[in-house]
């Protein structure tokens, strides 16, 4: 691949922290109190990534996986304890002024808006920190105006916006720069369907045009799904996949459901899936509500027309059928399964 | 009484966690308030190297110095934080969550702060009497401390914080139609402590200081650093502890009062 | 600088808004900063009402004295720097408090703008008007009443140079905060280590001389507030310690470099929060 080519370059990056230890109850904080011990965690534990120019990637991990972290090395915000991380070239921590000129960041939690501003005088305070030229300021209000609709509410103080509203507003105020790269951090957090569903269109279109690098950390798969070419999973500080969504499905996508109605109650008991196949815990889960039964197996383990015939040989069904994993179901297992599934 | 302690205990128990956690926090706020305490150390030297006489408003130096440590103890064990904790709560509607435990708020909010004053009193008491005494020791060349005003104190000190509780409870209900915390809560601070005898002893203040010393605020801290002076005599000790079970009484009564008709407008709010 | 100054004047007029907005508020704030310093006056004027003036003794001689209108003029200078920078810059009290803790830093370091800049100019504490109102009034105040052979011998020249140090004066106050605040890079909060400093200023407002050599030395050279207040108000009512004015600009300098350096260093230090 071309380096030129090449906007984000990550090379074996970690994070430390020092943690205070305690034990629980009262006790425990006063022996915190007279010898305080602390344990080293590696909260991103050698990370490496590339991401090309204009591409869109998801940045995906359970709670406390360490994305946050990577992101905020990314950003400039931390420090790595070691390795290495260059975006269009420069390191983010060595001169931060001007490196952060080329970014974007958007952390969905906490809004970088003035809170008693009003939205447009937010951009005004905006334009002279980024320097911005009148003219290329007007023109990109113009763009992000039409694409992310913030005409409505451009007057009003930030702190009265609605959460969807702030949300379109901080995305606006990461663009006005028009930065290389944008960082998401949960654009659509707690947000309703209609709502996400505007956020996303409008990713895609700024995308699209400016040919904007996204990184997006969510936990909406449908985020993942609709934007993301390419997905960086991690889990305990380590990547656990780097690919496309259709190489996430094929490579973990073992996962098949089974669902059928009992035309008796009591045959129930005579589905023994677990004994029987000698599957493992991680590779089965049986649902049982009065007559209707959920299964998901793992179909490398047991293929579906053994299920199949199984299910049938012993109990009469009617409404039978068999499903293919979606994402999230293969999500779910990455986080349960932790990193046992790392190449 | 022991159902009581088995309900609020694990409140007084988070209040000495917290304590606990913050401690350092607290020790380097502490030795910042008692600057103050050395800046009027050196004052007052001054003020007495610059006078005629030995003493001033019939205080000498060294019970001087005794005044301002102790009235700082006092003060800082005594204070309550009920009117800012419980204003904030109710004007953010936070308060909501502390109705719907089947519990008494303002006694949660009562043994969660006597958990922080156990510390507190842990932390402080020691070094600060310890301190004074030995000033005074060396100043007088004999032993000062007297086991007997040392408990009448501590006892005075009691029910000076409980006064200060149930005072702040009712000025923090007040949340619910003052509308500003921050402002008015700086306001009372600074009409409390001077009233109370916390900047000047009321006795330098004359008749006038003579008039305070039987208002509520006299009982917040002037009683038991005055108890602990030895500047009263058995009948006047006995009359301003009295006199300090009376204000408690009037307090508890009056947070009653006006939690009770705040309660009313809370509902109104909430419909 | 420009831009500098161009983002503080855009935060001061926001500020100023907001004044309007809440002016109960506002106004029940001043009245509390005044009450406390007014509280404070009549402390002093309770104690000098039983003695003429306030000596310093050497073995019973005594070797330097101020009149009361002295102590109140010296009382009401050492609120002028203060003031002015907690007008401008308070919001670094934020910062120990609760701005790190709860990683509200990140988006200072997200900006293309000097992060230490940033954080100071984000806020115009009008609160501030009580202490200068105070400390404004209190030194015309002593000056009319002062009596006349003491006023008579001030030399109006003599604020000429206070003017020019004033600016390393406020610096001192701000670099304390810096430097203080910085520790919260590494602590998570460092508020009560900046109010332990910060209070230090208390002994400021009287003459130095009545502390002994542990006090003076350090509010003179280590938390400098001396040099803030006592000093330079000397200063102007008598001509004594003019030593004091460039020992003042040297001091702010390095105290500033230091506050700096400590503040560079704790950026890469900074945490963060969450996961």
């Amino acid at each position: 691949m071309d380096s030129n080519n090449i906007m984000i370059q990550v090379k074996d990056l970690r994070k430390e922290f020092k943690k205070a230890v305690k034990e629980p109850g009262l006790k425990g904080s006063f022996k915190a109190l007279f010898s305080p011990k602390y344990e080293v965690v590696k909260a991103v534990d050698g990370i490496s990534f590339d991401v090309h120019r204009g591409e869109i990637i998801g940045f995906i991990g359970p709670n406390g996986a360490g994305k946050s972290t990577v992101i905020k090395m990314l950003t400039g915000i931390l420090t790595p304890t070691s390795g290495e991380c260059r975006i269009d070239g420069r390191i983010p921590t060595k001169n931060r002024k001007e490196y952060v000129k080329e970014i974007g960041v958007v952390f969905g939690q906490r809004t970088q808006l003035w809170w008693d501003l009003a939205l447009r005088e937010t951009y005004m305070v905006l334009k002279e920190i980024y320097e911005i030229p009148d003219d290329k300021y007007q023109a990109r209000m113009t763009f992000l105006n039409e694409v992310l609709e913030l005409d409505g509410f451009i007057t009003s103080p930030v702190r009265t916006l609605s959460l969807g509203q702030r949300m379109r507003a901080d995305i606006a105020a990461a663009l006005l720069h028009d930065p290389k790269v944008l960082f998401l951090d949960e654009p659509t957090i707690g947000l309703d369907v209609v709502v996400k569903d505007s956020i996303r269109k409008a990713i895609q279109k700024i995308s699209a045009e400016s040919g904007t690098t996204v990184i997006l950390t969510t936990h909406d798969l449908e985020d993942i799904e609709l934007l993301c070419e390419r997905i960086v999973m991690v889990d305990k500080g380590k990547k656990v996949f780097d690919g496309d969504l259709s190489e996430l499905k094929r490579r973990f996508g073992q996962m098949r459901e089974l669902n059928f109605e009992l035309k008796n109650i009591d045959d129930s008991e005579k589905l023994c899936y677990k004994d029987d196949f000698n599957f493992s815990d991680d590779d089965l889960t049986l649902d049982i509500k009065g007559t209707s039964v959920n299964v998901r197996f793992n179909s490398d383990t047991v293929s579906v027309e053994d299920m199949l015939s199984y299910t049938l040989k012993r109990v009469h069904v009617k409404d039978i059928n068999v499903k293919d994993a979606d994402i999230e179901e293969i999500i779910r297992r990455l986080y349960l399964g932790g990193g046992m599934l790392s190449d | 009484m022991t159902k009581l302690i088995r309900i609020y205990k694990p409140f007084t128990r988070a209040g000495i966690l917290e304590m606990i956690t913050y401690r350092v926090n607290f020790l380097f706020f502490l030795l910042g308030e008692i600057m103050k305490c050395f800046v009027m150390f050196f004052v007052w030297k001054a003020v007495f190297d610059s006078s005629d006489s030995s003493t001033v408003y019939g205080f000498t130096y060294d019970n001087m110095v005794v005044y301002l440590f102790i009235t700082f103890l006092s003060g800082y064990l005594t204070y309550s934080d009920g009117s800012y904790v419980i204003g904030k709560e109710i004007l953010d509607g936070s308060i909501a969550m502390r109705m719907i435990k089947p519990v008494d708020f303002d006694m949660c909010f009562l043994f969660q702060e006597l958990g922080t004053k156990i510390m507190q009193f842990l932390m402080i008491f020691l070094p600060i009497t310890a301190g004074v005494e030995i000033y005074r020791w060396i100043v007088n060349g004999t032993p000062m401390l007297d086991f007997v005003m040392l408990l009448l104190f501590l006892f005075s000190m009691l029910l000076a914080y409980g006064i200060n509780f149930f005072f702040n409870l009712s000025y923090g209900f007040l949340a619910f139609y003052l509308k500003n915390l921050w402002g008015t809560d700086i306001i009372k601070g600074v009409i409390v402590d001077f009233l109370s005898g916390a900047t000047v002893p009321l006795a330098f203040m004359g008749v006038f200081g003579q008039v305070l010393s039987y208002l509520p605020f006299a009982s917040l801290s002037y009683t038991p650093v005055m108890i602990y002076m030895g500047m009263y005599s058995f009948k006047e000790i006995v009359f301003y502890l009295g006199l300090q079970i009376v204000w408690l009484c009037v307090f508890v009564l009056i947070s009653k009062l006006i939690l009770r008709s705040a309660m009313k407008r809370l509902v109104v709010h909430g419909g | 600088m420009m831009k500098y100054l161009k983002l503080h004047t855009i935060f001061i007029k926001q500020d100023l808004k907001k004044l309007m907005e809440y002016k109960v508020d506002f106004l029940l704030g001043a009245v509390g900063f005044v009450l406390t310093q007014a509280v404070q006056i009549l402390c002093l004027g309770i104690i000098f009402a039983a003695i003429p003036a306030l000596c310093y003794t050497e073995n019973g001689v005594v070797v330097d004295s101020w009149t009361f209108h002295e102590v109140l003029f010296i009382y009401g200078f050492s609120l002028i720097p203060k003031g002015i920078d907690h007008l401008l810059f308070d919001n670094l009290w934020g910062l120990g408090y609760w701005i790190v803790d709860k990683g509200d830093f990140d988006k200072y370091l997200t900006r293309p703008v000097n992060s230490w800049f940033y954080v100071l100019c984000e806020k115009f504490c009008v609160d501030a008007f009580g202490d200068l109102i105070v400390g404004i009034a209190l030194i015309i105040y002593s000056l009319c009443a002062m009596p006349s052979d003491i006023a008579g011998a001030i030399n109006w020249l003599r604020v000429i140079p206070v003017l020019v140090v004033m600016p390393f004066a406020i610096m001192i106050f701000t670099s304390i905060k810096t430097a203080t605040a910085a520790i919260s890079f590494w602590t998570k909060r460092s508020g009560h280590i900046t109010h332990m400093c910060y209070m230090t200023n208390e002994f400021a407002k009287y003459p130095t001389k009545i502390y002994n050599t542990v006090v003076k030395t350090l509010i003179t050279y280590i938390l400098p507030f001396a040099l803030t207040a006592y000093y330079p108000a000397i200063y102007i009512l008598r001509g004594e310690s003019f030593w004091s004015l460039p020992v003042t600009i040297f001091v702010s300098l390095t105290l500033f470099g230091i506050s700096q350096l400590i503040w560079h260093r704790g950026i890469s230090a900074y945490e963060s929060a969450g996961s």
